[in-house]
């Protein structure tokens, strides 16, 4: 993917451009949200990382005119400021996720995929298939090897998160966040806890395994190890 | 000027000046009343007589004025009658005037007419009417006003008196009440300073007269109390934040000089250990500082009606694996649609961390119970579990951050969880509190109806 990071610290920014790189995107840096701004005009992007705060003109404003101007490239929204109001403020902005500093960089990767990933005209698909997992998204229905699967509606939202991120890390938070649409870190391992429990019931009998644990992350469903 | 400067000298200075402007009014009005009104009516009598008089002498002549300056003399009047009558060729014929001036023109004249009874003196001032005939007699008639010119002398001087006294005791007795007045202050003023210059156990001496000072002295000691008690209580705090930070930091710190040095095999773990250690300290950072931010709200601007209901059934919920892990038995009863005003985020969290602290301190095959129910004027969050509870002079002190009780420091968690909570609680306005369930705790959180 082509990414542009618009982050001021030189190191952050040479972390994230390495780890990026390192896994095969093409990663583009500007240090100032001037030349930030110019620069997500100038060429096409799958992927902005925005940071919030930044010298010349604030990581809001740019998201603000770069969304006047009608560009809809995915923003993920860089923060130290971690805080909920300051949260719904960026996404309100037109950010499509948010990521507090410090992060792991797993996590950074995780959502940048996820965004990359994010249809931005086509329409919704109606049926999901990995392997021999159906997920009929609009009927709500699971299937697999042909097998009817029933499965709490919780336990359908987070296999339908999954399913649609098929192949991509998700991580903890990021399901927290979409599944339950709760931003606080519960300190606990109940998200673990829930996934186990939606495994039991659609993955730990079957052959081939498909929701895989990856370790510090979070969850990645794909058919191979 | 320091004087000057004083307000309590300056109050007892307006007071001196009040006083003498009420002493001016009372002497004008006795005098009013005494003793113009009085000589306003000795004068018109004496005019009225000296008419009459005048009238006798002009139709009836010198002998029928004479007689009746004589009956005049002898009647009985409350006021002493006196009168002189000198014929046109100057021979004075018939007067009770011991002397009178030269004649001025017709008009009246104050001569004094002190009599010589036997030894005794008594001191008399005719009020005279003093007038001449055409053909050139002259007849002073005149009565005694003795006792009004005494009244006016009299309160004349009294007025001069209570001047000269009210000034001269205004301005001492200000200076003294000022004095009085400003070693109370300075007391209080010393006190303050000392607690400014750090001493915060510094306290106002108490006079015990009970007076307006020691009141004040009494408030003032009540807050320098609380905050004292506030002061300690965040240096306590900050000495948990750096104790609680400092113990993963050591550990991470620990951690990367042994990577430094360590081989191939163990570096992975070593790794893990620190990313660990670094993750820790960046959620309790976070909590740290979301639980100071929640402190710091003043106004919420985030809130809006929210649905408690819907949040403590979506929290029951997300805890479900783990109370069916643990094999709780659950009893919930949440009445639906109670709509409360708040935050949202924060009470989902807040709710969170109370039914988390429920499940961890509950042993295996225990119960908890979330009820959510309207009362007469409110909507009660309860949350009960049969753990060990809290004991009740421990109830407060879990509030505070990094409050660990010894009877489950054991368990995980950050110490963190039921101040924010509180923090939460406070900033909705609501009140929060603990009960014993007998065995287990049991939490009761009040939200007022939403208007």
């Amino acid at each position: 993917m082509q990414i542009l990071l618009i982050e001021d610290d030189a190191r952050v920014a040479a972390h994230v451009s390495k780890g990026l790189g390192e896994v095969g995107h093409i990663v583009e840096h500007k240090a100032d949200g001037r030349a930030g701004l110019l620069q997500a005009a100038a060429e096409y992007y799958d992927v902005i990382i925005l940071d919030r705060m930044l010298p010349h003109v604030d990581g809001l404003t740019i998201l603000q005119t770069l969304r006047a101007t009608g560009d809809a490239t995915p923003v993920l929204i860089l923060s130290a400021l971690n805080d909920v109001d300051e949260r719904v403020r960026g996404l309100r902005a037109g950010g499509d996720d948010y990521l507090s500093k410090p992060f792991a960089l797993a996590e950074l990767l995780a959502r940048v995929e996820a965004l990359g990933r994010r249809p931005q005209t086509a329409p919704e698909p109606t049926r999901i298939t990995v392997a021999d997992l159906e997920v009929d998204v609009v009927g709500r229905t699971v299937k697999r090897g042909g097998q009817r699967i029933e499965l709490t509606s919780r336990e359908f939202r987070i296999l339908d998160y999954l399913i649609r991120n098929a192949g991509r890390v998700v991580t903890r938070a990021m399901l927290l966040e979409n599944v339950w649409d709760y931003s606080f870190d519960p300190q606990t391992n109940i998200i673990d806890q829930h996934v186990s429990r939606l495994r039991q019931k659609m993955d730990r009998d079957y052959p081939v395994q498909l929701i895989h644990t990856v370790r510090g992350t979070g969850y990645v469903l794909r058919e191979a190890q | 000027m320091r004087l000057l400067g004083s307000l309590s000298f300056r109050l007892a200075l307006i007071y001196a000046f009040l006083f003498a402007i009420s002493t001016a009014l009372t002497v004008g009005g006795y005098y009013l009343l005494n003793i113009r009104n009085p000589m306003g009516k000795v004068r018109s009598g004496v005019q009225v007589e000296a008419a009459m008089l005048a009238g006798t002498y002009v139709t009836e002549g010198q002998e029928a004025l004479v007689r009746e300056l004589q009956e005049r003399q002898r009647s009985d009047a409350e006021r002493k009658p006196f009168h002189a009558f000198i014929a046109p060729d100057g021979k004075t014929i018939i007067h009770n005037l011991p002397g009178w001036p030269e004649y001025h023109g017709a008009g009246w004249q104050m001569i004094e007419a002190d009599l010589y009874v036997g030894s005794g003196e008594s001191d008399h001032f005719s009020l005279t009417w003093d007038r001449k005939f055409n053909d050139g007699a002259r007849l002073l008639v005149g009565r005694d006003v003795e006792d009004l010119l005494e009244r006016q002398e009299f309160a004349g001087e009294a007025a001069a008196w209570m001047l000269v006294s009210a000034l001269l005791l205004g301005i001492p007795g200000g200076a003294l009440l000022s004095l009085a007045i400003g070693r109370r202050i300075d007391t209080i003023s010393a006190t303050a300073r000392r607690v400014m210059a750090g001493d915060l156990s510094g306290r106002i001496p108490l006079q015990g007269s009970n007076d307006d000072f020691d009141r004040l002295a009494e408030t003032l000691n009540l807050m320098l109390a609380r905050i004292e008690e506030l002061l300690v209580s965040i240096r306590r705090l900050s000495d948990s934040v750096a104790h609680e930070l400092r113990t993963p930091l050591a550990r991470l710190s620990a951690d990367l000089s042994e990577l430094e040095t360590a081989d191939a095999d163990t570096r992975p773990q070593l790794t893990r250990a620190a990313l660990d250690e670094a993750d820790k300290l960046i959620r309790l950072f976070d909590m740290v500082l979301r639980i100071a931010r929640i402190e710091g709200l003043r106004h919420a601007t985030s809130f809006g009606e929210v649905d408690l209901s819907a949040l403590a059934t979506d929290a029951i919920e997300f805890y479900q694996p783990a109370i069916e892990e643990r094999e709780l038995r659950l009893d919930v009863r949440i009445e639906p649609g109670r709509i409360i005003v708040g935050d949202g985020h924060m009470l989902a969290q807040a709710i969170g961390n109370l039914l988390d602290n429920a499940i961890k301190y509950t042993p295996p095959g225990g119960r908890i119970a979330l009820h959510v129910l309207a009362v007469a004027d409110a909507i009660e969050l309860h949350i009960v579990d049969s753990g060990p509870g809290i004991p009740p002079d421990q109830r407060e002190r879990v509030w505070g951050r990094f409050i660990r009780l010894a009877e489950t420091a054991h368990e995980p968690g950050t110490g963190l969880g039921l101040p924010f909570v509180k923090a939460v609680a406070d900033v909705h306005e609501t009140a929060i509190n603990l009960y014993d369930a007998g065995p287990g705790l049991h939490v009761v959180w009040k939200f007022p109806q939403p208007k």
